[in-house]
């Protein structure tokens, strides 16, 4: 299969298809789940999917190795290639790596403005076609209702989507509704998506979508064993 | 006589450039009393530190080689490896390694866990050296040495654990509390800054406990009895805990961490006691040689003084008294006088004038015993050979040698400066396997190799220095690579017919990219097609054609030939007829395989402040550099990216002007890539151009 007809067929376009073309720049989305149960995985496959259709991403991060998320990149980006039998694969490899930029945050405090700096930074002085921002590890408990709004604004100034991952705890989230800590920023926020562990699957539910009424269910889950995203 | 083995300890200092390594090593030498002034780095007497034995070093404050020294430490023997910090001389580093037992990680209060921490760091994992930790500088401004103990747990996955406490940081510093005696150490018992005990100053007191709990929770895990004590609450011998230590240590398992200033005077001593204490004798550690007449069958050698011998020398240095060549001894006892045997060369040697060495200074010694790092005089050899006692056929495992990815050409300023040079390339080609030289046949210059820039730099000065060798350099070029991108066939018929005997000769077959390794030649012939005497001549005239790709003129790699027919003639077919009709079929069937350009690509690693890192994003940027990621950290960032060595050239003043200094960075070789297609045609073009002109 070449590259093309790959994301072609990704199970993602029918997340786009059921928010009529996705999420759009200048908006942000979050994936919810509890700790452990695959939201770095997800976002990381969304990330592959939108550098396999030649766009640009900076991958945002506040875990202490670049290398962690290296290897992330590296496993979904070989179970994608070996599931669909992508040609050329080392090639297209190469390709990707060349749009993708970590960006990694060590530190205890460091702020929002501090982040959207650099990231600033790195895309005036770097990547200049930067379409995407994925964030993983952000805490939602923190002021987050003042710093979303910053990257809200960040994304429309910046053209860009904005992806974020939430891990909520000790809470059980009624269906579909948004878990707690997201409520304080949910007018900023136009695709919201809860994994959750349900039974044998782990069942990703679409429960904000642009202001309209979530009706479909997205019919997709995690698949344990690839950690890729897939049709039901 | 030869020393105790236990008593024996074989260290290097490891750190990334400016973590005060020189520093710490010079305050070693003077604690253990063998030199009496200690003279900075960049001294202001103008005698520079004692281990810095080269000029060049003492003038641009970096250790470059690294000296063998021995010293006492009540009574422990410590034979000490000052290893070069700067990442361009890697080799000398991994060399060290290879002979070491245990290592310092020395690392800056301030700046922490640095790029060339985690190669060093790489490079004691790759030879399993056990180490301990030593955050200098606690005396600097912004010192926190509790961060670094943090970065060494995230950043290079060590289990660090603190064993002391500083007593105060920054100016304030003036000593630290060892979490295992339960005592202050303060360094001004004289005016040698001797070690004064004294009771936990009472501000401290909650710290302390608190952090030796976490360290006996750290090290419970390796003494049984130790975490029963721990559980019934009861007093913990001192004993218990060293032993704790020293298992976890040796097993690789534990990092302790120990705090100080080596250019104040603080932390040396407790330091030394736990080299004592926790890093391996010779005997804690299994060596391993390479048995050849087993087919390299790896063979366990034993630190004991009455098996045969077996060493490996792995240092040359230039004396005033010929050449002095240092010697691990791995198993049984070096004898003045004895004999041994280069496995390389293959030559009986007589062991001449044995040393001890303390950098400049030396001991005359009769006896070498295992374990123990000792110099020899007047032996020819190279870095890297084996000795061993005649009828031994064992070779010590080959070192990690990295292909040089850049070269120069030099020419010597005048007539008496040409003897010199080429004296000056035979020493350094011995002392360094990763520099190199050659004379290039069309240009009949002489090219050296290296491993970047400054490598090359260095040894061009050290010729100037030591050898009074002037001589003009050329731009450096970089080492790319021709490779093939398609599988093609190929069908050569060789005839020429000119009076006398004629050369005939045919080959088929095909050549296809290979990935395993270099070269590779495959014979299908079947029914004698070629004779069998004539097969290897095909092989010989398609490795001749490898040496030069018809696009740019270098090397080729990663080809696989196979040859699967042929044709001969009974009077005209000969072994140059053969080769040449390999050279040929191989240049013509090359072409057609879409020939490519592959360039070395460096992984770079750039450390700056923040405000700067547009600046530095940009840098990389304009340098067909791909960001693989960047960490910030406080107001201190690091970027790593992968940059094709052609564009580094200079990069170092760029860095320079556009960080206002304050950005440092560090490069090693990863891995060769494809050069893009506009820039490959550059460069066809401009080797057309050179191909015209002569």
């Amino acid at each position: 299969m070449v590259k093309a007809e790959l994301t072609k067929k990704s199970p993602l376009r029918i997340l786009e298809k059921a928010t009529d073309g996705g999420l759009g720049k200048g908006n942000i989305a979050v994936i919810a789940s509890k700790r452990g149960i695959g939201k770095t995985a997800c976002l990381v496959h969304i990330a592959t999917d939108k550098l396999m259709r030649d766009k640009h991403v900076i991958h945002v991060s506040y875990s202490s190795r670049t290398d962690h998320i290296i290897n992330w990149y590296e496993d979904i980006f070989k179970e994608i290639s070996l599931k669909r039998d992508l040609e050329d694969a080392m090639d297209v490899h190469d390709e990707l790596i060349k749009n993708r930029v970590i960006m990694n945050f060590n530190q205890d405090g460091v702020t929002m403005d501090q982040v959207l700096n650099s990231v600033k930074a790195m895309i005036e002085n770097g990547q200049k076609s930067t379409d995407a921002i994925v964030i993983d590890g952000y805490d939602f408990t923190k002021d987050c209702d003042v710093n979303i709004k910053k990257v809200k604004q960040f994304a429309k100034d910046l053209s860009l989507e904005i992806w974020f991952t939430d891990s909520y705890e000790g809470e059980v989230v009624s269906e579909g509704d948004i878990p707690q800590n997201l409520k304080c920023c949910e007018e900023d926020l136009s695709i919201v998506m809860i994994l959750k562990n349900e039974g044998t699957a782990m069942n990703l539910h679409l429960v904000k979508d642009h202001g309209k009424t979530v009706t479909e269910d997205l019919s997709l889950i995690l698949d344990s064993k690839t950690l890729l995203i897939a049709r039901k | 006589m030869a020393k105790d083995i236990a008593s024996m300890r074989n260290i290097g200092i490891s750190a990334h450039i400016d973590s005060g390594k020189t520093t710490l090593t010079e305050r070693i030498l003077f604690f253990c009393n063998r030199i009496h002034a200690i003279h900075e780095v960049r001294g202001k007497d103008g005698v520079g530190a004692t281990m810095d034995s080269m000029e060049l070093e003492k003038e641009r404050g970096i250790t470059i080689a690294s000296a063998a020294t021995n010293v006492q430490w009540g009574n422990i023997d410590i034979n000490i490896i000052d290893t070069p910090g700067h990442v361009d001389f890697t080799i000398e580093v991994e060399r060290a390694l290879r002979v070491l037992d245990g290592a310092i990680l020395v690392l800056c209060s301030v700046a922490g866990v640095q790029s060339q921490s985690i190669t060093v760091d790489r490079q004691l994992k790759r030879y399993n050296v056990p180490r301990v930790a030593f955050i200098n500088k606690c005396d600097r401004t912004g010192a926190n040495p509790y961060r670094v103990a943090d970065q060494l747990r995230e950043k290079l996955n060590l289990n660090s654990v603190m064993m002391q406490v500083p007593i105060g940081l920054e100016e304030k510093h003036i000593g630290v509390v060892d979490l295992i005696t339960m005592k202050a150490i303060y360094f001004d018992a004289d005016d040698d800054h001797g070690v004064r005990y004294d009771v936990i100053p009472s501000e401290l007191e909650s710290e302390v406990a608190e952090k030796r709990e976490t360290m006996l929770d750290a090290l419970s895990m390796f003494n049984e009895e130790l975490m029963e004590l721990i559980m019934e609450e009861q007093d913990i011998p001192e004993d218990l805990i060293h032993a704790a230590v020293r298992k976890g240590t040796l097993d690789l398992e534990l990092c302790p961490v120990f705090v100080g200033s080596a250019y104040k005077n603080k932390g040396v001593q407790p330091l030394l006691d736990a080299v004592e204490s926790y890093l391996p004798c010779p005997t804690d550690i299994e060596n391993k040689a390479l048995d050849l007449d087993n087919e390299e069958a790896e063979v366990i050698l034993e630190s004991v003084n009455d098996k045969a011998p077996v060493a490996l020398a792995f240092k040359l240095e230039d004396g005033q008294y010929g050449q002095l060549t240092y010697i691990r001894v791995y198993q049984g006892l070096v004898k003045k006088g004895s004999e041994l045997y280069n496995i390389r060369s293959k030559k009986k040697f007589k062991v001449g004038r044995l040393v001890r060495m303390h950098s400049n200074n030396m001991e005359d010694i009769t006896e070498a015993g295992s374990g123990d790092i000792v110099a020899l005089f007047g032996i020819d050899c190279a870095s890297g050979d084996t000795f061993v006692q005649n009828g031994l056929n064992l070779s010590m495992t080959s070192m990690f040698v990295p292909e040089p990815v850049i070269s120069l050409s030099i020419e010597p300023k005048d007539k008496s400066s040409s003897d010199k040079m080429a004296k000056a390339l035979n020493r350094f080609t011995k002392e360094d396997p990763t520099f190199r030289t050659y004379v290039d046949e069309e240009s009949n210059q002489t090219i050296v190799q290296g491993m970047g820039e400054l490598h090359l730099e260095v040894y061009i000065e050290r010729m100037k220095r030591e050898y009074d060798a002037e001589v003009m350099t050329g731009a450096p070029q970089v080492a790319y690579r021709e490779a093939i991108s398609q599988k093609v066939d190929f069908n050569y018929t060789h005839k020429k017919q000119t009076g006398g005997s004629g050369q005939y000769a045919r080959i088929a077959g095909f050549m296809e990219p290979n990935e395993e390794s270099d070269y590779e030649f495959v014979s299908k012939i079947k029914g004698g097609a070629i004779p069998t005497e004539y097969i290897p001549s095909c092989d010989k005239g398609f490795q001749a054609a490898l040496g030069k790709g018809s696009l740019v003129g270098h090397p080729i790699v990663g080809i696989k030939m196979t040859i699967n027919d042929g044709q001969y003639h009974a009077v005209d077919s000969s072994d140059q007829a053969f080769q040449t009709a390999g050279r040929a079929a191989f240049r013509e069937a090359y072409l057609k395989a879409k020939p490519i350009i592959l360039e070395p690509i460096m992984r770079v690693s750039v450390e700056g402040p923040t405000e700067f890192q547009g600046n530095i994003f940009g840098s990389i940027n304009q340098r067909r550099g791909i960001i693989i990621g960047s960490t910030d950290e406080g107001n201190n960032c690091t970027v790593e990216a992968d940059v094709p060595l052609s564009e580094m050239f200079g990069y170092s003043t760029v860095l320079r002007s556009s960080t206002q200094g304050k950005a440092e960075f560090t490069m090693e070789f990863q891995k060769y890539s494809k050069v893009p297609t506009s820039i490959s045609e550059e460069l066809i073009k401009e080797f057309e151009e050179k191909n015209k002109k002569k």
